[in-house]
């Protein structure tokens, strides 16, 4: 089941996902499908999608954490696009076998896939619960700024955050935003 | 075949409606995702069909029908703690009503063939 929660992780590697809702969503996802595994209940039962990579994309996109994909063209101007298309490929061809026949001149073409659309908001995540430190690597490790922790108190916890959990934050701003925590005293 | 086609017809029937389920499940005590799918079997539901509930929680999760705290696991990570929100518990409410709705008619008119049904 680590392979299944890997090529997960990649899935939202490629998606953009940030990493650290990444992690906590594979952790969610291993120590479910570890407990479900010592009752005897099969993976296929907690997953019912065998294949990773599908899974993985529609969690993160249920949970809003990927673009949404562009809305498709409606069908005739689909086939309007495909005709002007095969049209304008036609005549290239043409024009390139010209060109050749008289210039003897070989011609390239690039073609170039789009990277995936990086996310463009994420939720804060949860950190209260979580020792100081260990919630200040986490967020950190999602590009914000956070408030340093006061000498000795790495193992407090982190009674409260602000931002709160699950706010949205634009991801060109995360830069901008300080998360501060409160500790148990 | 025709078990495939009657699995089909049970995941596109449940897809509407597993949502409630899952808020219905969290509504009194907070639960982290495998716990849910045990709650679920214990009520009835033992499969739910095609697909997982970790999208739809994703989904209840990002309209804010759910929230979401982090508690200690025995010898593990945290885990993640699933709870109805406020906004939840109205959503909840109001799909049981309509589901309800829903069910009373398609049995009002499929009532008529519970002969074939029996036979």
């Amino acid at each position: 089941m680590t392979a299944y929660v890997q090529e997960c992780r990649q899935e939202w590697k490629r998606l953009g996902v940030p990493d650290l809702l990444a992690e906590e969503m594979a952790t969610e996802l291993e120590s479910d499908l570890a407990e479900a595994q010592a009752d005897g209940v099969s993976a296929t039962e907690i997953l019912g999608e065998s294949d990773p990579r599908r899974f993985a994309a529609a969690w993160a996109s249920e949970r809003g954490l990927v673009a949404e994909p562009p809305p498709q063209p409606k069908r005739t101007r689909r086939w309007i696009l495909i005709v002007v298309g095969v049209i304008v490929l036609f005549l290239v061809a043409v024009i390139v076998a010209i060109v050749g026949l008289f210039a003897a001149a070989s011609v390239s073409v690039q073609t170039s896939v789009s990277p995936p659309r990086p996310a463009r908001a994420f939720a804060l995540p949860n950190l209260v619960g979580l020792q100081a430190c260990h919630a200040r690597r986490i967020a950190l490790g999602a590009g914000l700024r956070v408030q340093s922790i006061p000498q000795g108190r790495c193992h407090a916890i982190v009674i409260h955050q602000s931002p709160g959990p699950h706010q949205m934050i634009p991801f060109r701003q995360r830069k901008r935003i300080t998360v501060t925590f409160r500790l148990r005293s | 075949m025709q078990r495939m086609a009657v699995e089909s017809r049970r995941s596109q029937m449940l897809r509407g409606v597993l949502d409630l389920c899952l808020l219905a499940v969290v509504l009194d005590e907070p639960a982290y995702g495998y716990e849910m799918t045990r709650r679920l079997r214990e009520r009835g539901l033992s499969t739910v069909g095609e697909g997982s509930i970790y999208p739809l929680l994703g989904r209840l999760e990002r309209d804010g029908l759910v929230a979401t705290h982090r508690e200690a696991s025995e010898g593990g990570p945290p885990r993640k703690y699933y709870r109805a929100s406020p906004s939840g518990r109205s959503a909840l409410a109001e799909g049981v009503r309509a589901w309800r709705e829903v069910r009373g008619e398609v049995d009002s008119v499929l009532a008529t063939i519970e002969a074939e049904v029996a036979r």
